[in-house]
């Protein structure tokens, strides 16, 4: 049975309209014109325990307001939904047991708090037992490295300090489903890697189902296996990256280091994607072309003293299906113009 | 019963120790209100010597009245509930609401944790302010039946706070409000004059609105205006406006609940 279950969730926001102008102003006040915006319009998505699943969409596709929805602070204006067998809004405090969420862009712990005291008050809102409570702090201590800064009042912490501590936060009570809101935003490289280690860790060590919303797509590729990817409110794909990643990456990337800067260059079956100085980029479709075969075409008419081939990255798949909208494969193969 | 309530009372143990950790604070807070309690004998013996005072209340009693007052205010003007306010503001209302507790009775907890604080401070003010001034002390029934006033006095204080601030989650800015409510309930409550100074007709409204059940009712029973036969009725009419204020206040909490779940926020 799947852990979350969401089946045409739709979720439209009512504001009044406004007129524009002072006049319109006064209008707005006595007026009853209402506005509709659609935010998620028909959701249908299914979880099992234990997955990671990446959940990415440009600004203002209808991520946060699906979240919203399974934490169970905002009620749909129609669909269903079930995280653990409960109806979240519903069941606002019961659902609540069961999830844990960390947002990047705000904390919840006690501002003038040293770190530890807001673990106890999260202890005691929960009723963790004492025994449960001791083996958590003491796991999450050391995978996360907190005991520096445990009985520093937050206030006082770095960004990587406190979302660490938010990390630690959100799982001491065992919830069964995570939900992570662009929990690496603005960190460094260290940070991040210690942040995705850890949820990769807790996912396989205690079959954590995490939901992760984020704009860095370094973390889906190095966590998710499966993503769903919405686009004005709509689901446009769901399934592997591995599957997605095949289906777009039918181009790669060549990078020539040229020995000496010539005035002209060009190879058959290529388009030169960048040139700098004596460093060319060269785009290809593998299907068309073997790597092989056009670094063969290269060095016959040009010398060069290295090459290296680069993998589309799936920044720049989604980027490029953002833009385009996706399309099912073989019509996405059929569309792209061999050698373009 | 323990095990539901942990959560609130280690809310109001936390607001307790973060309020300890403003110690200049504290000591400022302290200094003024020594201050204060000298001013208001200045003043009110200034005034009694021009004649102004009503005949019921002696000099004596005005400076007990008003020390008294000054004393109640350190835990009367602490607003638990000004956290509503700057929660909706920034948002972070939303991540309360992902966790299992009621947030009403968070606002009641971490209110009443710094209220407890407070409370502590004001031993050293009083033994200080004893220095300055002569406080009247009442009989052991009266002092009782002024504990008790002043409890109901403190809930109805919450209760007006608590929907003060729930304003803000239709209109964020919710600063007119509060200095307009604040200022009425500050000279109508009889926190800086006694409700009798107020002449005829207006003094029979004053003595009538729910704000004189905050700071006017326990005064009274304690300075001994209100005789001990009177104390049932008064402690009565305190708890009246307390069920009202109560009620209004359930009733717009959760009309803010559903204007969140509905709307976003």
């Amino acid at each position: 049975m799947p852990i979350i279950e969401t089946h045409d969730l739709r979720k439209v926001f009512r504001t009044v309209k406004r007129t524009p102008g002072a006049l319109g102003a006064l209008r707005t006040l006595f007026s009853r014109e209402y506005v509709d915006r659609v935010a998620v319009s028909g959701v249908s998505m299914s979880l099992e325990e234990g997955e990671l699943v990446g959940y990415i969409g440009p600004n203002g596709a209808g991520k946060s307001t699906t979240i919203k929805m399974l934490t169970g602070i905002l009620v749909p204006t129609s669909g269903e939904i079930r995280v653990a067998g409960l109806v979240p809004h519903a069941d606002r405090k019961r659902n609540a047991r069961n999830i844990g969420v960390v947002f990047g862009q705000r904390s919840q712990l006690y501002w003038d708090l040293p770190l530890i005291e807001s673990f106890e008050l999260l202890r005691a809102i929960y009723g963790v037992s004492a025994e449960r409570y001791q083996r958590n702090l003491a796991e999450f201590t050391e995978l996360l490295e907190l005991g520096d800064f445990l009985n520093t009042p937050v206030r006082q912490l770095s960004l990587g300090q406190r979302m660490r501590g938010d990390f630690a936060a959100a799982m001491l009570h065992d919830p069964r489903i995570v939900y992570l809101d662009e929990p690496t935003i603005g960190l460094d490289v260290l940070a991040k890697e210690a942040i995705r280690t850890f949820v990769a860790r807790v996912n396989a060590e205690r079959g954590t189902t995490f939901i992760l919303t984020t704009h860095d797509l370094a973390d889906v590729e190095r966590l998710c296996r499966r993503i769903v990817l919405i686009d004005e409110g709509r689901i446009i794909y769901d399934g592997g990256i591995e599957a997605i990643k095949n289906q777009y990456g039918t181009h790669r990337t060549l990078v020539v280091q040229l020995t000496e800067a010539y005035p002209e260059f060009a190879v058959e079956g290529a388009e030169v994607e960048s040139r700098s100085g004596d460093v060319v980029r060269l785009r290809f479709d593998r299907r068309a072309l073997s790597a092989d075969a056009l670094i063969r075409r290269v060095t016959e008419k040009y010398c060069v003293s290295d090459v290296s081939i680069e993998e589309p990255e799936l920044e720049s798949i989604i980027r490029r299906i953002y833009v385009e909208g996706y399309s099912e494969p073989g019509a996405a193969a059929a569309s792209e113009p061999v050698g373009a | 019963m323990t095990g539901v309530l942990a959560p609130y009372v280690a809310f109001a143990q936390k607001a307790f120790a973060r309020e300890a950790t403003y110690r200049v604070e504290v000591f400022a807070n302290v200094g003024s209100l020594v201050l204060r309690v000298y001013l208001v004998r200045s003043l009110w013996t200034a005034l009694y010597r021009q004649n102004a005072a009503p005949a019921d209340i002696p000099l004596h009693a005005m400076i007990t009245y008003a020390t008294v007052a000054l004393l109640m205010s350190l835990i009367l003007e602490i607003d638990g509930t000004g956290t509503i306010r700057e929660k909706v503001r920034e948002g972070t209302i939303a991540t309360d609401l992902m966790k299992p507790i009621s947030l009403p009775l968070y606002f009641f907890s971490d209110g009443f944790g710094r209220t407890v604080f407070h409370a502590v401070t004001i031993v050293p003010s009083l033994a200080l302010a004893l220095l300055l001034v002569h406080v009247d002390v009442p009989s052991g029934a009266a002092l009782a039946a002024f504990a008790i006033s002043f409890a109901f006095g403190y809930l109805v204080n919450f209760f007006l706070n608590f929907l003060m601030n729930v304003v803000a989650f239709w209109t964020l800015e919710t600063y007119a409000v509060q200095l307009t409510v604040r200022w009425a309930s500050d000279l109508l409550s009889g926190q800086i004059l006694p409700l009798a100074f107020f002449p005829g007709l207006l003094g029979a409204i004053v003595a009538n609105l729910p704000f004189a059940a905050i700071y006017s009712t326990p005064l009274r029973i304690y300075i001994g205006e209100l005789p001990p036969d009177a104390w049932p009725g008064a402690i009565a009419a305190q708890a009246a406006w307390l069920a009202l204020f109560a009620g209004a206040a359930a009733v717009a909490w959760r009309s803010a609940e559903r204007r969140v779940v509905v709307q976003g926020g």
